[in-house]
């Protein structure tokens, strides 16, 4: 790492007035460094941005903040006074509100109880009605939002739950306000009241520290801004200091180019065999895509831009509301209308949950493998047991497994020979599609290089790939043509010649609409 | 920038019926309504005599709904309490072994309250699925009740109280209706104006969430269990000094009446939705149900299996299940075939 | 954890990967504990207490477990499938006593078979479809079926006790042995073997033990999942059926209050077996040792001179002990 985390510059802009800082912070997970020895300060009234590609570290270091994470080493210091680590109460009383990333509302209570949630006032034990409103009033007011306070959250829409969301943490009367990628879920027209307010909210003097994927925001309301890689804080600058393509730079910037040792040569495409058209489901507003035999297309673009979604609609793992998906290996257009007729004509689905959706942990490799092929390893019914034997070996060979025991419990492996795992098991179907959601999250680097190669074979041996990537790197390096979706929607399309992280994250982020400020 | 223009948030606040329409938009107790009036409009055409004879039928309320209620705030939580119909059973007995009348009714509902400390221990302590150490529990309870008992009916020895305590005593009600009526009125007041009962909606339906809000969640379903623990002692009692005897084998038709009543009555068995008043209106559709079967002849037997459709049509009915159904039932017959070629 | 830590946490972990697990009695004991607690029983059982090595006792052993030991084999099937238990096994067993003696009275035993199999299969297609196409609550559909099925039985029957004749082929049956052993634990021993075979073996054991184990991974693979919780309340069915035959023609009566208790005990042996109430892990030949175990500790109390009352005490407590076990074993285990 050639850049150092610039403590000295911080403290310049900040002075002696920071209300919330975070000092030296380390927190690790297992063996795993989530954040590694960051400090960050914030000063009253202004709005602090983070940044930083998905799995860098911000909601760790902001779930640290609050209090519900216990710090391995460093402290949390709120106006000088250091936070007993690991109490939400202690934050909360020191004044430090998160906003979190997945809503945390209870459905069934109205808007004025989830506010006041946990706080909620009474008198031997009865909640004081006309306190509890008027607290909730006095919020959503401070956000200007009209919502009827005795409506039952599950009667909300997505963004009016965001928005009571904020409230809540409003109406604890923060001093240092936290939000985790607010607009993930928002309209524009929503995120532009939201950033409004946000900077309102500051001018009264409330510090905010604001995480988000999405440039344009951060250039518009922030003064400061972090930029977090693999854990490590990278850089701190002032916004009126640096440039959007330049944060692209910071938060993509890393050396990651010699762990792909080959890069794909372009094969041939062949015919069209996935044919996907006008693909409606939640998050995803009408979707064409095609995918050529041979050809691998990757679909870039933001968590929460709906790109699982669209995925999993074509599938059929989900249900879609609109649109068809046809698939054509032999000549004939098929269309494809449920998740097992997806499957039973040549698709292969690899989720983005591997723990939850992928694998059964409890089951070793060879059952796991033998899975979705089982009809070709049983007679009359009967498991043919030598056969999976076998047959499982050959692919965990194939794929890599280390160590090559396919007795064990899945659970047992590490993440990326996991995912080796859900591999193999639609290897050995052959199939004519395979779509890949996150293929190597979470995976170490040496298993990362091999489910690249596995790809490229599979695409060379004429199988039609969709990747699913945040990683943009890996997106790059194996995708021909990448399509970049924003807002359940493709952003623009982009060649492999055309492609490279900037072009990709300028898309995704919405970056290319700062230019003209 | 903007903020004058602003956007549009909220909803408009509308007239007197869109108010109407948004109130009972709300409610998740709409099945048990229908129920009702279904049962009630058969009742009327068949069986009038079911309403003539209200207090019979407010009896039938009370014994089936005293138990649904205190499983109802468990159920909130996402937990499930099988052990009430043995709780009902042991308290019963255990009442019934003291010759002491009062000495016996705190004793019982005493036992009523560590049985719900004991499953909320293996729940919230241990970690095993309530169903499982409820039904444990179930089994267990059973048992002792059997031996406690002698594995015969205990009989009272206070009989006079029980004689008086099956005699109207308000009006024309009997105590069990007023008993019932006070435990109603005490536990929808509790879910709903009470923090800690309005807080086991959010254990139910955000658990996580409920700990992030710095709720005490182990604590609320201590509560949640000593309620249905306590509630089903009490309903033991009540038949105790009904009948003047405790039968150790008492209450096997009460798990299916009180989690039918629970179920129909919009509880949602995952937790998080449902209300003290759905319950109320769910026991009181099979209150009359029974009571108009009874009426018009019916056996016992067949109205176990009425009651028994009812919860089996309640549980598949449930607006989560439907929604998969739709999926599973297509999938289901679609098959592999469930392709074909376009064009 | 958050998903970013665990990614995180996943990627360092690196290669190879797997930890020895270091030896954990509670894990020891919820898999393999139950081989030796059985043998333990036994031999204390056969030193201690008066008249439980006679051979009388147990013949009278077998005969109690057979039909229990035959509905906790094929119940196995709904427990490794994630569905808790099959509560409406205490109807399906008194149906199946009470059709075999008052139909074959009546008409002949075929036709006595013939419906009580219509029966059984009826209950595992309601069972099954409530379950694994609507995904209602196991425990709530089998308590309703219970009582929909039991207020059936007692409505046709009228609560009366069946007779079978004296001389019948169901009584020549049911008192028939092979040396030591009666013909109806031939029978739990075939069962066990066959279902055995079923779950481990076949196509249809293999998709319970998956969909048991992860049920979304299962149906990701493109596996038909209704058919398979619909299948694993089947075999719980016919199961049933026949403990209920065994068990009708061991009395050579039907009633239709004759099989309560069956849904614990049957429980109990399968947990206490080590199968495991959260899905995807167990067998259906250590439910026999778990019926061997739960039969004998139910001899031993009988033979101390314990009351039902005491038998069902310790059976739930067995019950909750078991899972309480297997539970804090998983913890350990992080799994």
């Amino acid at each position: 790492m050639s850049e150092n985390p610039t403590t000295e510059t911080t403290r310049q802009d900040a002075g002696g007035r920071a209300i919330i800082e975070a000092r030296n912070v380390v927190k690790r997970f297992g063996g795993a460094t989530a954040v590694d020895d960051v400090s960050i300060e914030v000063a009253p009234g202004e709005i602090y941005g983070l940044v930083g590609e998905n799995g860098a570290g911000k909601s760790t270091l902001m779930r640290v903040l609050a209090g519900i994470l216990t710090p391995d080493h460093g402290s949390v210091v709120v106006d000088g006074r250091e936070l007993e680590a690991g109490s939400t109460r202690a934050a909360l009383e020191a004044g430090i509100s998160l906003v979190h990333q997945e809503l945390s509302l209870v459905p069934e209570l109205t808007v004025a109880e989830n506010i006041v949630l946990g706080t909620t006032p009474v008198q031997a034990g009865f909640i004081k009605k006309r306190e509890m409103k008027k607290i909730a009033s006095d919020a959503l007011e401070e956000i200007r939002v009209q919502v009827d306070l005795d409506e039952p959250i599950v009667r909300l829409s997505v963004a009016l739950r965001q928005f009571v969301e904020i409230a809540r943490a409003i109406a604890r009367k923060p001093r240092v306000l936290i939000l985790d990628e607010p607009t993930a879920t928002l309209t524009p027209a929503e995120t532009d009241y939201l950033l409004d307010m946000l900077e309102r909210l500051a001018g009264q003097g409330l510090a905010i520290i604001y995480i988000s994927h999405r440039i344009p925001e951060i250039f518009r309301i922030c003064n400061r801004v972090s930029v977090l890689r693999d854990g490590h804080l990278v850089d701190t600058v002032s916004i009126s200091d640096i440039k959007p393509n330049e944060i692209v730079d910071k938060m993509v910037g890393r050396e990651l180019k010699q762990e792909l040792e080959t890069s794909r040569t372009k094969v041939a495409a062949g015919d069209v065999v996935l044919q996907a058209r006008g693909i409606k489901a939640p998050g995803v507003n009408g979707i064409d895509l095609d995918v050529r035999a041979g050809e691998i297309v990757g679909l870039g673009g933001l968590v929460g831009a709906g790109r699982t979604e669209l995925v999993r609609a074509i599938v059929g793992a989900d249900i879609k509301s609109a649109g068809t998906v046809t698939i054509n290996t032999d000549g004939t257009m098929r269309r494809v209308n449920s998740y097992r007729s997806a499957i039973s004509h040549g698709f292969a689905y690899v989720p983005e949950e591997r723990r939850t959706d992928g694998l059964a942990l409890t089951m070793t490799v060879s059952d796991n493998i033998a899975l979705p092929n089982r009809s070709q390893l049983s007679r009359y019914s009967v498991l043919m047991r030598g056969k999976i034997g076998t047959f499982a070996k050959e692919l965990a060979d194939a794929v890599g497994l280390r160590p090559p025991e396919i007795q064990r419990e899945a659970g047992d492996f590490s993440g990326g020979n996991q995912q080796k795992v859900v591999l193999a098991k639609w290897l050995g179907r052959k199939p004519d599609v395979i779509i890949l959601d996150e293929p190597t999250r979470g995976v170490d680097v040496g298993a990362k290089v091999e489910i690249h190669r596995l790809v490229r074979d599979l695409a060379e041996g004429g199988t039609a790939v969709l990747v699913v990537s945040s990683d943009l790197p890996e997106l790059l390096d194996l995708a021909d043509v990448i399509h970049v979706v924003r807002d359940g929607r493709i952003a623009g399309t982009l060649s492999r010649d055309e492609a490279d992280e900037k072009s990709v994250m300028s898309l995704a982020s919405g970056e290319s609409q700062v230019r003209g400020l | 920038m903007s903020q004058a223009q602003g956007i549009q948030l909220g909803q408009e606040q509308g007239g007197l019926v869109s108010r109407i329409r948004v109130t009972i938009a709300r409610r998740t107790e709409g099945r048990a309504l229908a129920l009702l009036i279904l049962v009630a409009i058969a009742t009327w055409i068949t069986e009038p005599t079911a309403f003539t004879a209200w207090e019979v039928t407010l009896g039938r309320v009370a014994l089936i709904g005293l138990v649904a209620l205190g499983l109802t705030a468990v159920i909130l939580m996402g937990e499930l309490d099988l052990s009430v119909a043995s709780t009902l059973a042991v308290c019963g007995v255990v009442m019934a072994s003291i010759d002491n009348l009062a000495l016996g009714v705190v004793a019982a509902l005493a036992v009523g309250l560590i049985i719900g400390v004991v499953n909320a221990f293996f729940v919230v302590v241990v970690g095993i699925n309530s169903f499982i150490a409820s039904l444990g529990m179930l089994f267990f309870l059973r048992g002792a009740a059997f031996v406690i008992s002698n594995e015969e009916p205990v009989r009272l020895a206070s009989r006079d109280a029980g004689i008086a305590f099956g005699k109207p005593f308000l009006g024309p009600l009997t105590p069990r209706m007023v008993i019932f009526i006070v435990a109603f009125i005490a536990l929808q007041v509790f879910v709903t104006r009470v923090r800690a009962g309005r807080e086991f909606y959010a254990v139910g339906g955000n658990r996580e969430a409920a700990y992030d809000a710095g709720i005490p969640v182990r604590r609320r379903i201590f509560t949640g269990f000593m309620i249905s623990g306590f509630v089903a002692a009490l309903a033991g009692v009540i038949n105790t000094l009904e009948r003047t005897a405790a039968d150790p084998t008492a209450g096997s038709t009460v798990l299916l009446a009180s989690f039918a009543a629970a179920i129909i009555g919009g509880v949602l068995l995952t937790g998080g939705r449902g209300s003290i008043f759905g319950t109320l209106l769910g026991a009181t559709s099979l209150g009359i149900l029974q009571v108009a079967l009874t009426l018009t002849g019916v056996q016992v037997d067949v109205q176990n299996i009425v009651i028994g459709l009812v919860l089996l049509l309640a549980v598949i009915t449930d607006p989560n299940s439907l929604r998969t159904v739709v999926g599973s039932a297509r999938s289901l017959f679609q098959g592999r075939s469930g392709s074909h070629p376009v064009g | 954890m958050t998903n970013e830590a665990q990614s995180v946490a996943e990627a360092v972990v690196g290669e190879p990967a797997i930890e020895k697990q270091p030896f954990n009695l509670l894990v020891w004991m919820s898999s393999r504990g139950i081989f030796v607690f059985t043998t333990v029983l036994v031999v204390v059982a056969a030193i201690f207490i008066d008249g439980f090595a006679s051979l009388d006792n147990i013949t009278d052993v077998f005969n109690r477990a057979a039909p229990i030991g035959i509905v906790a084999v094929g119940m196995t099937f709904v427990v490794i499938s994630a569905n808790y238990l099959d509560l409406s096994v205490v109807a399906q067993v008194a149906t199946a006593a009470v059709v075999l003696i008052a139909v074959s009275n009546e008409s002949n035993i075929p036709a006595a078979m013939a419906l009580a199999f219509v029966i059984a299969l009826l209950y595992g297609l309601v069972n099954g479809v409530a379950v694994g196409v609507f995904k209602a609550n196991a425990v709530i559909v089998t308590l309703s079926t219970t009582f929909i099925g039991l207020g059936i039985l007692r409505w046709f029957s009228g609560g009366s006790i069946y007779f079978g004749p004296q001389d019948g082929a169901i009584r020549s049956f049911g008192l028939a042995k092979i040396g030591p052993f009666p013909l109806s634990m031939i029978v739990l021993i075939l069962m066990t073997l066959i279902l055995s075979f079923v779950l481990t073996r076949t196509n249809f054991g293999f998709l319970v033990r998956s969909y048991g184990s992860n049920r979304d991974a299962t149906r990701l693979a493109g596996v038909n999942t209704a058919w398979v919780v619909i299948g694993a309340f089947t075999i719980t069915s016919i199961a049933a059926m026949i403990g209920g035959f065994v068990l009708g023609a061991f009395s050579n009566t039907a009633v239709s209050s004759m099989s309560t208790g069956f849904d614990f005990r049957a429980l109990a042996a399968i947990i206490v077996g080590g199968t495991s109430v959260f899905g995807g892990r167990g067998s259906v030949l250590r439910t026999l040792l778990g019926v061997v175990f739960v039969s004998v500790l139910t001899n031993i109390m009988v033979l101390s001179g314990l009351g039902f009352g005491v038998q069902q005490m310790a059976i739930g407590a067995l019950i909750v002990a078991a899972v309480s076990i297997d539970s804090l074993a998983r913890k350990a285990s992080g799994t």
